[in-house]
């Protein structure tokens, strides 16, 4: 694992609990997408997921399907995105991970893709079509030819039963992505009660910490997770805030004084 | 070179069942891989559970009027001189093609696993018909999702399905086509997957389904087998079928793989040219990749995005195809190839004008290439072509076409 993710589990977070945001790279351009990286970094997001486009995200939401079309319409490839996280490393050392169907990467060349990361500085994945047992050949292979600088971020399911638990039981590092509810990205369907009872049951089994993703929007969501959990991911809810301003047409000077008010209000959900 | 650099994924470690050579695997989001492994103890079970294979073997008799006929098409073979082409007519199975082979089984799996509602995707709409179908008769709730341009260009399919009581739900992003249609269905699924069952309609996606739909469309082969040794008393030298997703085709192939005597042909939608986006013919242009849960062929662009695809043909009009044809194409067992639009169009009114038979345009593009090879042979030679669908879904297309206006582009 990177020192820069090593750290963020290391200490005990400011607020009330760690923070990690999910944009999608090149939405709508390479330039937003990284002064936006920049902008969540200064505001205190513990970890940046970085969306990798695609022309099939099967496991995401119509928020999220309609900003990698924007992204592909303005012609972003893994290979700009790669470009704009090494511009991004060259300011700042929030640990970042890029989140991304396998198509793409594979279609990269899988070798030169993981060399490519680790050297433009990215920390690590995650892949949501790569079921954690099914991916063991694509870790081992990494790990052989960049060491463990890479780190393959586990997602635990509502419907994952003891095997697939235990198989992610055996990880010492990064921290699990445990999804609140069945379903795809977005805040379309509510997060069920008995979510906390799942988020309990795998202090025990789990040797890594526990981030909540999927459908987070609300502060109220925020500070009932925030108890039961070690970080949360809001996703959608950003792209949507983001993707709003993109929709006003305003000059870049009032966009960028725009874009603090939501900096702002993601900041605002770790307190 | 490429394939080398792309088989990272089967590269050694891989724990799950369900591959074909490199190609296949369960490449889903987390939350789906309890419920394919569901799915697969079912199928498992079900081979077993001697109460289970009679009631399909009676529905596929007493229902779906199988075995279904086996046809020598002598004006049209007299026409194309050489060999002697017959006929495998699923167009004449309840429903009007093969797909309702697969949608019983897979139906009678739905309700031993106490599933409550079903979901499917189709493209054609020949499959949404078929589950429709097969929910109708079990008295299951049923939802196909199926593509924008597919509606309009498949009406007819998309009033039987409501008729049999399912819900059509328009999918109206991407390329509006089967592709969009799955990606909705498996988004439905991965929400509602407790007590929804996914009727996969193609020999492709996630493990189990490109093993369940090819074993229950393999009753195609197993008669054509049976039916040419007694009436030709030898194998034929080739079989002809066409290929979106690929079930009919591994249907009809399957049980002649361990004859190398006889040729298993492929026919791809070669659309209106060999560019990207021009054509569907994923497995003669393609390059392997991962679509709908799948390692598999796939028509995708210098960046690993998924193409685009054309067809005149609903169902063929797919840039993936099922990884068990793309292992037959590794190993060579199989021959690709692809048939142009306007050959298919043809192949289609010279079936009409020879045999008095409309098939579907998919069916069509397999008819084509049999028309091709055909004189190349000896009158002692045999191709089946394995028709697949009726065409009466098409006659707004071939309506356009006759009038020689094809609305595709």
């Amino acid at each position: 694992m990177s020192e820069r993710l090593k750290a963020v589990f290391q200490t005990k977070p400011a607020g009330v609990t760690r923070l990690i945001s999910y944009i999608m790279a090149g939405d709508p351009s390479v330039e937003a997408s990284l002064r936006r990286l920049r902008g969540l970094a200064d505001y205190g997001v513990d970890i940046l997921e970085l969306g990798v486009p695609f022309s099939d995200p099967m496991a995401d939401g119509v928020v999220i399907q309609a900003a990698a079309e924007r992204a592909l319409n303005a012609q972003m490839t893994v290979k700009k995105t790669l470009e704009l996280v090494q511009e991004f490393r060259k300011t700042h050392n929030t640990p970042l991970l890029l989140m991304s169907y396998l198509n793409p990467l594979l279609h990269y060349g899988w070798d030169r893709f993981v060399e490519d990361a680790a050297e433009a500085g990215v920390d690590g994945f995650i892949l949501p079509d790569l079921p954690w047992r099914e991916g063991k050949g694509l870790r081992t292979r990494t790990e052989k030819s960049v060491g463990n600088k890479l780190s393959f971020i586990p997602m635990i399911a509502q419907t994952s039963r003891e095997q697939d638990i235990e198989a992610v039981s055996q990880v010492t590092e990064g921290f699990a992505y445990v999804l609140s509810r069945n379903g795809i990205t977005g805040g379309e369907v509510e997060i069920p009660d008995n979510v906390s009872v799942f988020i309990e049951s795998l202090r025990d089994s789990l040797q890594i910490p526990r981030c909540v993703g999927f459908g987070i929007q609300k502060a109220e969501q925020v500070r009932a997770l925030a108890k039961i959990c070690d970080g949360v991911v809001v996703g959608s809810a950003l792209v949507k805030a983001f993707a709003k301003l993109d929709q006003e047409g305003l000059e870049e000077k009032d966009l960028i004084e725009q874009e603090k008010e939501v900096f702002t209000w993601l900041a605002s959900l770790k307190r | 070179m490429v394939k080398e650099k792309l088989h990272v994924l089967s590269d050694g470690g891989y724990e799950t069942k369900g591959h074909f050579g490199p190609y296949g695997g369960a490449y889903v989001p987390e939350t789906l891989v309890p419920a394919l492994r569901e799915l697969e103890e079912a199928y498992m079970r079900s081979g077993q559970d001697e109460s289970f294979q009679k009631e399909f073997r009676d529905l596929l008799q007493r229902y779906v009027g199988r075995p279904s006929l086996f046809y020598e098409a002598k004006r049209l073979s007299e026409q194309l001189g050489g060999a002697r082409i017959y006929l495998k007519r699923e167009d004449l199975n309840h429903t009007g093609a093969h797909k309702i082979n697969n949608t019983l089984g897979q139906i009678l799996l739905a309700k031993a696993m106490g599933k409550k509602r079903v979901i499917a995707e189709t493209g054609a709409g020949q499959h949404g018909v078929a589950t429709a179908t097969a929910c109708a008769l079990f008295a299951l709730p049923c939802v196909v999702y199926m593509g924008e341009e597919d509606v309009r260009r498949q009406k007819l399919n998309v009033l039987r399905m409501k008729l049999l009581g399912a819900e059509v739900r328009t999918v109206t992003h991407g390329s509006c086509t089967l592709k969009d249609a799955i990606n909705e269905a498996l988004r439905d699924w991965v929400t509602n997957v407790e007590e929804t069952f996914y009727c996969f309609g193609t020999a492709a996606g996630p493990h189990p389904y490109p093993t369940i739909v090819r074993d229950f469309q393999a009753v195609i082969g197993h008669e054509t087998r049976e039916q040419a040794l007694k009436e030709l008393g030898k194998l034929p030298d080739a079989i002809i079928a066409c290929i979106g997703g690929g079930s009919n085709a591994i249907g009809i192939f399957h049980p002649f793989i361990p004859d190398p005597e006889v040729r298993l042909i492929g026919v791809e939608a070669g659309g209106t040219g060999n560019k990207t986006g021009e054509n569907a013919a994923t497995l003669c242009l393609g390059e392997p990749g991962v679509l709908h849960g799948a390692y598999s062929y796939l028509l995708q662009d210098d960046d690993g995005q998924i193409v685009v695809t054309t067809s005149v043909s609903a169902g063929l009009d797919y840039p993936g195809v099922g990884p068990e044809h793309s292992n037959l194409k590794e190993t060579g067992r199989a021959d690709y190839v692809s048939i142009s639009d306007q050959e298919a169009l043809d192949a289609c009114s010279l079936l009409c004008q020879t045999e008095g038979i409309l098939p579907a345009l998919e069916s069509a593009h397999a008819i084509a290439y049999a028309a091709k090879l055909a004189p190349r042979l000896s009158k002692d030679q045999v191709i089946v072509v394995n028709l697949s669908g009726r065409g009466d879904k098409d006659v707004e297309t071939l309506a356009q076409y006759l009038e020689g206006g094809a609305d595709h582009e």
